[in-house]
């Protein structure tokens, strides 16, 4: 009678425990699929699944998949609310050195200029990574560029020619004048857009406007008056037009200029990852 | 009765593996539950969570299926075919195979990636296997011809399924009322206007033409009256011009007509078709 008893507890005893442990929402399972979706990057569906297993326990390695997913889905505020409530855990420097890098790519290049101010938040491990997207942040905005080797020193010594051509380039970018792109045309027309690079607009131009010059002239030495006042205003539109026309143009020039620099430098940071080592926990 | 005890333990961990598949097996009927109700999100969730679960790979195809359909009804196009890929690997039957194939073509077709879809369609006109699918073949290749713009071919695909007599009869009404651009600007070249008259713009037609007489009267007078300077100047600024904008008006002009054609082929399959779309 004891043995039969304490067979069917057993029996009872196993399917419960068996039913419990396969009970797929229990916290280990989620935890389980969580790290799963974590893995095969479907981080909006590992974000929901963090945010359940969350509510009912505290691990620093969950809690920073959490705001990593959030990094991962260009959510920047989230991820760095995240990170930051990870500072006074096992994952500080990790913690800390990811929400520079919420905030960094957030683009509001003030603000964490700001932040970097706060030496609480830096992390002693990955300093010098902090150093170093602060001088990014330099390149990146409009602000005025401090000093070369201030903004230079974090990087290693194989990137200081690279950056140092950035550094001139973004400091002063190849110009050209508008009053003396417009004074050249109005000197020879076409000369002014010669100068900014469009050449084949400038010979356009030179043509055009000597042409109608010339039957201009032509049409008033044979009394063809109406003809030559009409060939007159062709060429004073032609010239008007061209003058402006070259101010413009080199304006245009530098702002492509500006441009083409500013998308270089962010191309050559981005594909760099910012210089940010590859963390996964 | 040690030995019973242990008996008994034995058959309990022996039906450990049946109590997990059970919960496998309501985690996917939960998910089947929010697929039919179009709650394509946490339908991809729970048929992720059962199939991450799933040990015995019981449910590895029709979940990767389900997901792939998730997917492509929410516009993910790229997320389905990954995983219309992934199911393809677990294919129990011909059938499933063929089904698979079909839906990534649909796909391909929805994100007008056609020369991937015709690919597909080749593959499968090919096979052997499939001989007895060439009507569901022949209807889908018609689609992909549609949203290539080529319903000439749509046509002649639609002819030969026979499911796809409704599609035939559109894309044949598509063709003939199509205009042909190259006619359109070869009789622009021979008589000026002529070209945007054919495209159903007579005004613009008729201006053309003046223009194009007044010009061509200015340019020719001007050489007769041995003005030759005059004659160059204003058939090269006035009347070339309007020679050339002729042409391309007809062009302009009969392209305008074909798409306001295709668009509203194409709001009719959207709106009024009630037959399988893509």
């Amino acid at each position: 009678m004891k043995y039969k008893f304490l067979f069917v507890l057993i029996l009872i005893f196993n399917q419960l425990n068996a039913q419990l442990n396969n009970d797929l929402y229990n916290l280990e399972n989620r935890i389980k699929f969580a790290n799963f979706l974590y893995q095969e990057k479907d981080y909006i569906r590992a974000i929901d699944e963090f945010k359940f297993i969350l509510n009912q326990t505290e691990s620093d390695t969950l809690r920073f998949r959490f705001a990593n997913s959030f990094l991962k889905l260009n959510r920047y505020e989230e991820a760095s609310e995240n990170f930051k409530t990870l500072f006074l855990g096992s994952l500080s420097n990790e913690a800390k050195l990811f929400f520079f890098k919420s905030n960094f790519l957030k683009n509001d290049f003030n603000f964490f200029k700001k932040l970097t101010e706060n030496k609480n938040y830096i992390p002693e491990k990955y300093e010098n990574e902090i150093s170093r997207l602060n001088s990014i942040s330099y390149f990146l905005d409009n602000e005025k560029l401090p000093p070369q080797e201030t903004l230079l020193k974090p990087f290693d010594d194989s990137l200081q020619t690279k950056l140092y051509f950035f550094y001139q380039m973004k400091k002063n970018p190849p110009t050209k004048n508008p009053l003396q792109a417009a004074a050249f045309s109005a000197l020879i027309p076409g000369a002014g857009k010669i100068y900014t690079g469009e050449i084949s607009d400038g010979i356009i131009s030179f043509i055009a406007t000597s042409l109608s010059l010339y039957l201009s002239i032509n049409n008033f030495q044979h009394n063809h008056q109406t003809r030559g006042w009409i060939f007159a205003g062709l060429t004073s539109f032609f010239y008007g037009g061209n003058v402006y026309g070259s101010y413009v143009s080199a304006k245009k020039y530098n702002e492509n200029s500006k441009l083409k620099i500013q998308n270089e430098i962010k191309n050559f940071f981005r594909e760099s990852n910012y210089f940010l080592p590859q963390i996964e926990f | 009765m040690v030995k019973k005890l242990k008996l008994c333990l034995i058959i309990n961990l022996l039906f450990l593996p049946i109590y997990a598949q059970t919960s496998v097996d309501e985690v996917y009927s939960s998910a089947e539950k929010l697929f039919e109700n179009k709650n394509y999100f946490n339908a991809i969730t729970e048929y992720k969570r059962a199939q991450f679960f799933d040990n015995e790979n019981k449910y590895t195809f029709d979940s990767n299926y389900k997901i792939g359909l998730c997917y492509k009804y929410g516009g993910f196009y790229e997320n389905a075919i990954r995983y219309f890929s992934n199911a393809s690997k677990y294919c129990k039957t011909i059938d499933d195979d063929f089904e698979l194939k079909i839906q990534m073509i649909r796909v391909n077709i929805l994100r007008k990636t056609t020369q991937n879809a015709f690919q597909l369609l080749h593959q499968l006109e090919k096979d052997s296997s499939f001989q007895n699918k060439k009507d569901e073949i022949y209807y889908w290749k018609g689609w992909a011809y549609i949203f290539n713009d080529d319903w000439k071919n749509a046509e002649l695909n639609f002819a030969k399924s026979s499911f796809g007599k409704e599609l035939y009869l559109l894309s044949k009404k598509v063709n003939n009322q199509k205009l042909s651009v190259t006619f359109a600007k070869v009789i622009s070249y021979i008589l000026p206007g002529s070209g945007q008259i054919y495209a159903g713009n007579y005004l613009s037609g008729l201006l053309s033409f003046a223009w194009n007489i007044i010009a061509g009267y200015f340019t020719i007078n001007s050489f007769l009256q041995n003005r030759a300077f005059d004659g160059i100047i204003i058939g090269e600024l006035v009347w070339l011009r309007f020679y050339k904008g002729n042409v391309e008006n007809a062009e302009k002009y009969s392209e305008q007509k074909n798409l306001l054609i295709t668009n509203n082929a194409l709001k009719f399959l959207q709106e009024e078709y009630k037959g399988l779309i893509p």
